[in-house]
């Protein structure tokens, strides 16, 4: 299981509000193949453990959109 | 048109400030019918659809928590403004809402300025490479570049791997990394990083780090660590933030029951927002991380910033710290009538043959008095000396060891230069010739130049005892101590004595910061307040075990990282007062009946800005560190 996962990382600077940090996570985890997302406030980075094959990165940030930010994948 | 408008209205940060500024253009509409015409009937309906535009978001973010079971200032806020508008208070409801948006929209803005100083380091990491691949040059994402790989860097190009200069040569900005202005050469050999900008030249690398692999990558991943760890003062208030919501409820309930008046209750509920008191430290926290990121000071969390910022001594190793680490050529002493340049020649000459350390420093200087000629026969005592024939001459250079063995007598003129040398601390070679000592040659770890003033600026800040940690010998030691303007000594010291001189200061109450290597250092690093590790930009392990990393070996960080940690420590305190004072002002004023709810919603927004406005100060750079960075170009550009 965990050797068809992959971390992604993706960086929003919209965040405004510690209380969207829960939201976020809650779409990005109800996306097929999301083991784990982790939404940190202060610097607004966005940690993401997925299956590529059935979430890729372009799901990621669609699902981040419709939370209601915009956020970009970052190499690191 | 239909669809841009849902966009809109689904995003958001453009969804918030449409309806703000259709809440504002209401308001306006209303206030001009009501005191530039006289006309009263718009007033009350378009005050409600103000209030319901700018109180639809509010209500979706307090309903979005509520199912989290938290109690938000949305929910504060939505509760006022229902009230009110159920008391027809339709003007207050309004205004209510709209500045409690407004608010929030300048935060955002203002928040993501200071979120800011860091999106300079990310944006230097280049996304392609161009990399050379079966004799073509092909373009591709910078963390595919696969290890070992040739990547082509253009002048005006930012590097986008780490690696290791194969071809070419280039001036490379550094500056993203160290925070260093001045452009380092760079030739075949050279070790280079992600992110640094090649000024001129072409550069072939061999790919050594890619990707969340590289030197940048991991300080930007710590820089965001030690953003999201929190202050123990940070902490502090999030507990109270925990209580306090519900606690406002409760006293605006009681409030009612007591005073029957709704309007004080609803009012209470607005002003008690505890908005700026939740944010007043975070805010200077990443203001100030951040600030330090970009000259080059990591610092790992807010809890290092406060310690930092409390700091009253600093404990230093003497090697390579406060001295450049490699012995230099201090003094030449020239006896028995010889010149102190023939000295140095006849040194020279005997210690071309040397693999000693210091006989380095002796051959430079020789040289550069003039050409140094080649000796006719050099043997090398090993531990002692050297001995050479050159001219039909004996040379004989060494320590006190090789004239025991040589069985060569000092007279009292050598005995006493020997002991003078011997109290300055440095180490003393001797020179022969034919049997008798001509010269003396003193060798000493030299200050770097910008110890002193690094000491100086540590003691204006309060750095009272400033202490040097060495496990060298006394007389070296406070050579350098009286040189650079150390307060206190501790000489010939072992990995163990230097912890327990950390922790015997810590037990006299002194804040203590250690610098060190990380290695021998480490006990004392770790019993210390905080450790500081410099020159960390080739070293992992510094960036990951201190407390404050600086990634160049310029002392001057040092002092720089302690200015910066306690301007965010006076900077979170005045944020806490602000932020306290504001809440007790404006309840005083709810109960005093001088506030009314939208009055009170406007100074609560300003204080949030003014905390926010506050901690961007701490982005600055200081005036004085501009000055000082500009003299030190001038010098280095005379140099």
């Amino acid at each position: 299981m965990t050797n068809t996962s992959t971390r992604t990382i993706l960086r929003s600077d919209e965040l405004s509000c510690p209380s969207c940090v829960p939201k976020i996570e809650n779409a990005l985890l109800a996306l097929p193949g999301v083991e784990k997302a982790e939404v940190k406030f202060a610097s607004g980075r966005i940690e993401v453990a997925h299956d590529p094959a059935r979430t890729d990165v372009a799901a990621l940030v669609n699902s981040i959109a419709k939370s209601g930010y915009t956020a970009k994948p970052s190499a690191f | 048109m239909f669809s841009r408008i849902i966009d809109i209205l689904r995003h958001p940060v453009s969804r918030r400030k449409w309806l703000t500024i259709a809440s504002g253009v209401l308001i306006t509409v209303a206030l001009v019918a009501w005191y530039g015409f006289g006309m009263a009937a718009p007033w009350a309906p378009l005050m409600t659809i103000a209030a319901v535009l700018a109180g639809y978001d509010i209500a979706l973010r307090a309903w979005a928590s509520l199912r989290l079971r938290q109690l938000s200032i949305e929910l504060l806020v939505i509760v006022a403004a229902i009230g009110a508008l159920f008391i027809n208070n339709h003007w207050e409801s309004a205004a209510v809402t709209f500045l409690f948006m407004l608010g929030a929209w300048l935060e955002t803005r203002t928040m993501s300025r200071t979120r800011g100083a860091l999106k300079a380091l990310i944006d230097a990491a280049p996304v392609t490479a161009t990399v050379l691949r079966d004799g073509q040059t092909i373009e591709v994402a910078a963390h595919e570049v696969a290890l070992g790989e040739t990547v082509l860097v253009k002048a005006g190009e930012r590097l986008p791997v780490d690696g290791e200069v194969i071809d070419g040569s280039a001036a490379v900005n550094e500056a993203s990394i160290t925070g260093e202005p001045i452009p380092a050469e760079k030739a075949p050999g050279s070790k280079v990083f992600a992110g640094t900008l090649a000024e001129n030249g072409l550069l072939h690398l061999r790919a050594t780090g890619v990707g969340a692999d590289t030197t940048l990558a991991r300080i930007i991943t710590r820089v965001e660590e030690a953003q999201e760890a929190k202050a123990p003062a940070q902490r502090m208030i999030e507990n109270f933030g925990r209580w306090y919501t519900p606690g406002v409820f409760v006293l605006a309930i009681v409030s009612y029951i007591v005073t029957r008046n709704v309007e004080l209750a609803l009012t209470l509920l607005v002003v008690s927002c505890p908005g700026a008191l939740v944010i007043s430290t975070p805010v200077s926290v990443v203001a100030g991380i951040g600030r330090a990121a970009r000259s080059g000071i990591l610092i790992k969390g807010g809890e290092h910033l406060e310690n930092a910022g409390r700091i009253t001594a600093l404990a230093l190793d003497k090697t390579g710290t406060l001295t450049e680490g490699q012995p230099r050529l201090a003094e030449v002493v020239a006896l028995a009538g010889q010149s102190e340049a023939d000295v140095l020649l006849w040194a020279g000459i005997a210690e071309t043959g040397s693999t000693h350390p210091l006989g380095r420093p002796i051959i430079e200087a020789a040289r550069k008095q003039g050409p140094l000629p080649t000796a006719e026969s050099l043997e090398e005592i090993a531990g002692m000396g050297l001995i050479a024939r050159h001219d039909g001459h004996q040379i004989a250079v060494g320590s006190h060891r090789l004239f025991d063995h040589l069985k060569i007598d000092f007279n009292t003129e050598a005995k006493d230069g020997i002991a003078r040398l011997h109290g300055l601390g440095h180490t003393v070679v001797i020179v022969a010739r034919n049997s008798a000592v001509v010269g003396l040659l003193g060798l000493a770890d030299m200050p770097r130049a910008s110890a002193k003033p690094m000491i100086e600026r540590l003691h204006a800040l309060g750095v009272h005892r400033v202490v040097m940690l060495t496990g060298d010998q006394r007389p070296a030691a406070e050579a350098i101590a009286s040189a650079v303007g150390v307060d206190e000594v501790h000489a010939a010291m072992m990995p163990d004595d230097k912890l327990d001189r950390i922790r015997t200061m810590r037990a006299e109450g002194l804040h203590v910061a250690m610098v060190g290597d990380g290695i021998n250092d480490a006990p004392a690093l770790a019993a210390a307040d905080i450790s500081i590790a410099m020159g960390a930009s080739g070293s992992d392990i510094a960036i990951e075990t201190a407390d404050i990393a600086l990634m160049t070996d310029d002392l001057g960080k040092i002092a720089e990282a302690m200015e910066i940690a306690r301007a965010t420590l006076a900077n979170m305190r005045q944020n806490l007062v602000i932020a306290v004072l504001t809440v007790v002002g404006l309840l005083f004023g709810v109960y005093t009946g001088t506030i009314h709810m939208a009055g009170g919603m406007l100074v609560h927004q300003l204080s949030v800005l003014i905390v926010i406005l506050n901690a961007m100060r701490l982005l600055r750079v200081p005036k004085a560190t501009k000055a000082r960075a500009a003299a030190q170009t001038g010098e280095r550009a005379a140099a």
